[in-house]
């Protein structure tokens, strides 16, 4: 269990910080707010400035977007959504 | 020990009040159930009513709704109601579901090293969910908040119902990737922000101690 919170940690470099941004910016409609953490909501304009920052609430959001992708790349996605039928 | 379930409902903050809001299912069902239920609104939810209330209800059953860190899970205002190396032995006997951010990572185990039977089911990465602003003033009529926030009610309500943790921790798994599934077969604007957040709590939810505790 203890391996797993392991493997959750995250390099962020710059390359990951600006794919993030354009994901944020393609894939989030401007009246969707986003609750994360103990963050409170943010809207799509806070979650670019958070990013941007790379403050502790932007690494956190960059880090969910890599492990999506990352489980999507690895097939691991398409494993879930397929074994609820 | 009596069945019973404690729930803490904080409000102090947009995000307490949507999980509060959404916590009415849980209560109703609770209610259908003949499961007694105490619940600690607003300034209510802090550690030395909640200790005082498990030690005079011993119910079994503890919903926590509000923030939360890798060693403590919050109450109103952010004040902790549970800490590691505080008195995370409180809930050793106990099927706590933490709904608040990162509290699995190292708090459940803590709770769980002198397990008496109990089980720890929550999140070792921050939750989330995603709103629509439209419905900021009602949120009950938010058509976005329920894909996150119903799969999470699971838990707790399958376990009222007479699941098992586990039965009840992959029920709600289950029912986060079917909503995954709806989102991303809708295709809409929203639907690949709407997975990724999904997939986030599919990830971080997790189950530490007894998978066959019971109500």
């Amino acid at each position: 269990m203890r391996e797993k919170e392991n493997s959750k940690k995250i390099e962020i470099n710059e390359e990951m910080k600006e794919l993030v941004i354009a994901r944020v910016e393609a894939q989030v409609p401007s009246n969707l707010s986003l609750s994360i953490g103990n963050f409170g909501r943010m809207s799509k304009a806070k979650m670019l400035e958070h990013i941007r920052k790379g403050d502790g609430i932007g690494k956190k959001i960059i880090e969910s977007h890599i492990r999506f992708l990352r489980a999507q790349s690895s097939g691991e996605v398409t494993r879930a959504l397929v074994s609820v039928g | 020990m009596k069945k019973g379930i404690i729930i803490t409902l904080p409000r102090h903050d947009d995000v307490t009040e949507y999980l509060s809001v959404f916590s009415k299912e849980i209560l109703e069902i609770a209610e259908s159930n003949n499961i007694l239920c105490r619940k600690l609104f607003d300034k209510e939810a802090n550690k030395e009513n909640f200790e005082r209330v498990i030690n005079k209800t011993n119910h079994k059953l503890i919903v926590f709704n509000g923030h939360g860190t890798e060693n403590s899970i919050c109450g109103y205002a952010d004040e902790p109601i549970v800490k590691e190396k505080a008195n995370e032995q409180i809930l050793s006997d106990k099927i706590t579901y933490a709904r608040t951010c990162d509290s699995a990572s190292s708090l459940g185990h803590a709770s769980m090293q002198n397990n008496k039977g109990g089980c720890f089911i929550g999140y070792s990465l921050p939750f989330q969910f995603y709103c629509d602003e439209t419905w900021k003033g009602n949120p009950a009529k938010d058509p976005v908040a329920p894909l996150f926030l119903e799969p999470s009610n699971l838990i707790p309500i399958s376990i009222i119902k007479g699941r098992t943790t586990s039965e009840a921790h992959f029920s709600s798994k289950k029912a986060i990737l079917k909503n995954m599934k709806k989102a991303l077969r809708r295709a809409d604007s929203d639907s690949l922000a709407i997975a990724e957040a999904l997939w986030n709590n599919y990830y971080g939810q997790t189950l530490i101690g007894n998978k066959k505790a019971e109500l």
